[in-house]
């Protein structure tokens, strides 16, 4: 397959991606949505990397998986804090830094 | 000559620093004991000053300690500089001297105050003001002595400031000084502006040579002198309670008696005659301006006294009389007499110091009460304050010996004597020595009449006080037969030893004589003559008093009470005068600045200056507020869409504002060169001369030309195109072919 | 060169990448719009599983068992987890406030993607993405050959991205648990989540079970 299919799939998840994290007001699906946009980057990564014959890509992707790891741990952690405080993981309803 | 002058008040000021800082931790023996240390140290350090370093330096102009460079601007030169002469070391001694005395009185007399040390602090901290403001070698360093002793005046007679009546008289006095110190600044300034230097010594060697500064005519026909000496006239009577600014000076009653004693009359209110007597040669350029000081100080002699004749409160009167008596010294240095004028101040300190101390003794004895109706016989129970209250009785009414006498006997003499105010303002001076004259019949006889209603006859008080009345103890009495010694002999120190023939007698007149100049030269027979009128006015005074009120209140009084009902509500109103400032001075004031209150402050400031503009930033805030909602995801949004913008931006092709045609005939050049940006970029334009959607040329050249049918106006429209980005600039242009 | 690859690509391989990229663009588009929370994660999962499918048509064979390791596995788990602790069906689907700055976000992000979407269309004759530049050994994308340049090349940057897991460990321990006033709140979030569980247990139950059933129907 030429790369530019796999670089349209990438725009075409990485869009989705955004889109989610703008819209949706949960947030645990905006942090899957910015899963979405992670790996829409490590697509186009892996599929330059094929198309250059050169792993560095890889490494790359691998190491964007594991930021995303860590992510979504901080990220679920200071969720899971979110909803301790403020009984609501609803993100237009945290809009004060302070509780 | 050296002397580390700077310790005089430094030892006050350290002492209030003390008591201020720490005077809550400390019992009421240490409290006092500091102070009264602090003070007394100053007192025997003055006078080590005095007689052992003074006389070695009197051709030097005494003694002088500079502390350090204060300011300098310009000309102006200002250091914080101390300077001792006769003059200023006699204030000094008495200051101090009769500072600690009070000091010691007061340490009986507030026994049972609360705010004991805070009481102590500012009389410690009045005294140090004082020092300076007599030891100051420049008018600025007086002028902070000046202001310092306002200071502590306006906290000490707000010292109970529990009572709204006593914060009152603490602002009354305090404002009423402001006007006189506006005086005492324009003075200054003119002074400088004339002489170009503010060192007191200076000046007056300026005045002495009659500089053409001082002596040209400014205005009115008056030469700057004039002016300069009239301003500081009236910072001066402020200070000294003088007409028309004495009206605090009875209010300032409220204070404690201690107080009222050592500032109110002994020091503090002499700073006015101290600054004149300080600055006589400039005073004497201007034969005018001596004129108003002595006919000022006249006037306000008689005007108080006569007040004094119907006050009922035992300060009250007292107060009048230190008015009244400061008239007399102001009479003295406006005739030329500082010497008198000075040496009535010295012995006025003591037997007024003694007269108000004894006032605090009766009232101590009387459970705080001043109402001298409610006294009398209280001779036999107070024996010692009675005693003293004699000396300073007969001192003041001016009875030969004692030290009024001589005091009082110098000024008048001098005022009949005197030749400072030339020819055209001659009668000046008799003028003065007349009005002085019934002046100490009018004293003689309201003292008189405060002496017998207190101490003679029979007790006029309810049971439950007489029966509380009791001697004051020691600490208090010891100062005050101190004050009545001073009181008895101290005119001696002024004796009038020109009349026998010994002038080296007068020891006061010899020692102020390299500041003051020598003493008026009085001829013998104006000085027998005046010594003759004075006693007589003295014991007419007296015996008048005696027929009046001797041994309570007698028929006379109440028949003259009775025949001029109308004059005597009005001496007892204190002539209203209180009541014509507040017409005419206070309720326009209140008027005008309810007035700015309401258009200024309310409208103009709070609305238009700080409401609208409020408004304006509030409307901004308001609309920010929209964008700034606390919303991670509409700033991610908004992220988004300025990253948009800056792809738009930056993918665009870049384009001239206009391209350039160059027309020839019916054939046009067209230049669409990008001004920066296109390097490393290709390019596509397309040409459509008439702008009628088909393209005429196109491709990767930013040049085309082409060549138009027919005349007419056409559009050139060029689309410059990015094939990489797919994007594309439009521009178009209107072209004239003729 | 490159013309010899692009032919080479034979129809089974079009159709491969064509389901695989279907069900990952399907799976994305679930993922952001179900409301249900369980189903959204089990979208992304289904997603990820797509995306390992075309990782591996890459030759990238590492990356895609990685991808099914780590994230279908270990973070996916983890959400599932998260969901379950707290427990909230989400009642509106997009946040109430702020739709117009939203919505302009989203046409702003469509655009930039469009821009470079058009980029790529407008190179697509040139030699890197009209097709792979040279044929791939037969290490290309083995665990031996990534694990290799990791940790030769990049050995550095591997430290410190273990480094910054640790870090993200104790960071997610600091954030859930500090103060007492949150160790009070915590008490008040477990009784409500207990009360929620012992009155609906099914829900849970429910979540994926729907979820598993969108996914069978996007495969089909």
């Amino acid at each position: 397959m030429p790369t530019l299919y796999y670089l349209y799939l990438s725009f075409a998840l990485f869009f989705i991606g955004t889109a989610g994290v703008l819209l949706r007001r949960n947030a645990l699906i905006v942090l899957m949505a910015i899963e979405l946009q992670l790996n829409a980057g490590n697509l186009a990564l892996l599929a330059f990397s094929r198309s250059l014959g050169d792993l560095k890509g890889h490494v790359f992707a691998f190491f964007v998986i594991a930021l995303a790891a860590a992510e979504a741990a901080v990220g679920l952690a200071i969720l899971v804090g979110m909803y301790r405080t403020r009984q609501t993981i609803n993100l237009d309803e945290v809009a004060t830094m302070k509780r | 000559m050296s002397f580390s002058l700077r310790l005089i008040p430094l030892l006050p000021f350290a002492g209030a620093t003390v008591l201020l800082l720490f005077g809550r931790a400390f019992s009421r023996q240490w409290v006092h004991l500091i102070a009264c240390l602090a003070i007394g140290t100053a007192f025997l350090v003055s006078a080590d000053a005095f007689f052992t370093a003074l006389p070695a330096a009197h051709e030097s102009g005494g003694l002088h300690d500079i502390v350090w460079a204060w300011f300098a601007s310009g000309d102006l030169k200002v250091d914080l500089a101390f300077r001792m002469d006769a003059l200023s070391g006699v204030m000094c001694l008495i200051i101090t001297f009769i500072g600690t005395l009070i000091h010691i009185y007061s340490a009986g007399y507030m026994s049972h105050e609360k705010d004991y040390a805070r009481f102590f602090a500012y009389l410690n901290l009045f005294c140090g003001a004082m020092l300076i403001l007599v030891l100051g070698d420049s008018l600025p360093v007086m002028f902070v002595g000046w202001e310092g002793v306002g200071l502590c005046s306006y906290l000490l007679i707000g010292f109970w400031y529990g009572q709204t009546a006593n914060a009152n008289a603490g602002k009354k006095a305090f404002i009423t000084n402001r006007i006189g110190d506006f005086g005492f600044l324009l003075g200054m300034f003119l002074l400088f502006s004339a002489t170009n230097t503010l060192d007191m010594p200076g000046i007056n060697a300026a005045a002495k040579a009659g500089a053409a500064g001082l002596t040209e005519i400014s205005w009115m026909g008056q030469p700057v002198a004039f002016w300069a000496a009239l301003f500081l006239f009236v910072g001066a009577a402020g200070k000294s309670a003088q007409i028309p600014l004495y009206v605090w000076l009875p209010d300032a009653m409220a204070g404690p008696t201690p107080v009222s004693a050592l500032i109110h009359a002994a020091t503090m209110v002499t700073a006015g005659v101290y600054m004149v007597a300080r600055l006589g040669a400039l005073y004497l350029l201007s034969p005018a301006a001596m004129a108003i000081v002595a006919l000022v100080g006249a006037a306000t002699a008689i005007f108080a006294a006569i007040i004094g004749f119907a006050q009922n409160d035992f300060k009250k009167v007292l107060a009048y009389s230190t008015v009244s008596q400061l008239g007399f010294m102001f009479a003295g240095v406006g005739t030329g007499a500082f010497g008198s004028g000075v040496f009535h101040l010295y012995t006025h300190a003591f037997f007024k110091a003694g007269l108000f101390l004894c006032a605090g003794s009766v009232m101590h004895a009387m459970s705080g009460s001043g109402d001298i109706t409610k006294m009398g016989g209280l001779g036999r129970k107070i024996p010692w304050t009675h005693r003293v209250f004699f000396v300073c009785w007969l001192a003041i009414c001016g009875v030969p010996i004692f030290s009024g006498f001589f005091s009082k006997d110098a000024i008048v003499a001098g005022a009949f004597a005197t030749h400072v105010f030339g020819e055209s303002l001659s009668w000046v001076g008799p003028v003065v020595g007349t009005v002085l004259l019934l002046a100490a019949l009018c004293t003689s006889f309201y003292m008189s009449r405060l002496y017998f209603l207190v101490f003679s006859g029979e007790c006029r008080a309810d049971h439950e006080t007489q029966h509380h009345i009791h001697e004051s103890p020691i600490e208090m009495v010891g100062p005050l037969v101190v004050l009545a010694v001073g009181a008895g002999l101290g005119g001696l120190i002024g004796f009038p030893g020109g009349l026998f023939g010994h002038e080296e007698w007068n020891l006061l007149g010899h020692w102020l004589e390299p500041v003051v100049g020598p003493e008026l030269h009085i001829p013998h027979a104006v000085e027998v003559t005046v010594m003759a009128a004075s006693t007589a006015v003295a014991f007419v005074g007296i015996f008048l008093a005696r027929a009046f009120f001797g041994g309570g209140y007698r028929e006379p009084a109440h028949q003259f009470a009775r025949s001029m009902p109308g004059f005597v509500a009005l001496v007892r109103d204190k002539f209203r005068v209180d009541e014509l400032y507040n017409f005419f001075i206070v309720r326009p004031l209140r008027f005008v600045s309810r007035g700015l209150f309401v258009i200024v402050d309310r409208i103009v400031i709070d609305k238009a200056m700080v409401e609208v503009p409020a408004a304006i930033v509030g409307v901004f805030g308001r609309a920010a507020r929209w964008f700034q909602a606390g919303d991670a995801q509409r700033y991610l949004a908004t992220f988004a869409i300025g990253v948009a913008a800056i792809f738009y931006l930056a993918t665009r092709p870049p384009a001239p504002d206009a391209f350039k045609v160059t027309i020839q005939g019916t054939a046009v050049d067209v230049d669409a060169r990008g001004v920066a940006g296109t390097a490393g970029r290709t390019l596509l334009y397309d040409f459509d001369f008439e702008a009628d959607g088909t393209v005429d040329r196109k491709g990767s050249s930013p040049t085309a030309h082409f060549v138009y049918e027919g005349t007419g106006t056409y559009v050139i429209r060029v689309t410059i195109k990015d094939p990489r980005w797919g994007t594309s600039t439009r521009l178009e242009q209107k072209v004239r072919i003729q | 060169m490159h013309q010899l690859h692009t032919q080479t690509v034979g129809l089974p391989a079009t159709i491969t990448f064509a389901i695989l990229a279907g069900l990952t663009v399907i799976g994305a588009l679930f993922t952001i719009t179900r409301r249900n929370p369980v189903v959204a994660v089990i979208s992304l999962v289904g997603t990820f599983f797509a995306l390992a499918g075309v990782y591996a048509s890459l030759s990238a064979h590492f990356l895609a068992i990685l991808q099914i390791l780590v994230y279908a596995g270990a973070i996916m788990v983890l959400f599932i987890f998260v969901v379950m602790i707290l427990n909230r069906d989400e009642i509106t689907r997009v946040a109430a406030r702020g739709m117009v700055r939203r919505g302009l976000g989203v046409v702003a992000a469509g655009y930039v993607v469009w821009l470079l979407a058009s980029v790529v269309a407008n190179s697509s004759a040139t030699p890197l993405l009209g097709g792979p530049l040279s044929e791939p050994g037969a290490d290309f994308g083995t665990v031996a050959s990534v694990g290799a340049s990791l940790f030769t090349d990049f050995m550095f940057p591997f430290e410190a991205v273990s480094l910054l897991l640790l870090v993200a460990v104790v960071g997610g321990l600091v954030v859930s648990r500090s103060e007492k006033q949150e160790d009070d709140a915590e008490e008040t979030a477990r009784r409500r989540a207990q009360v929620a569980t012992e009155i609906r247990p099914e829900s849970m139950v429910g979540g994926p079970t729907d979820a598993t059933a969108n996914h069978e129907a996007a495969h089909h």
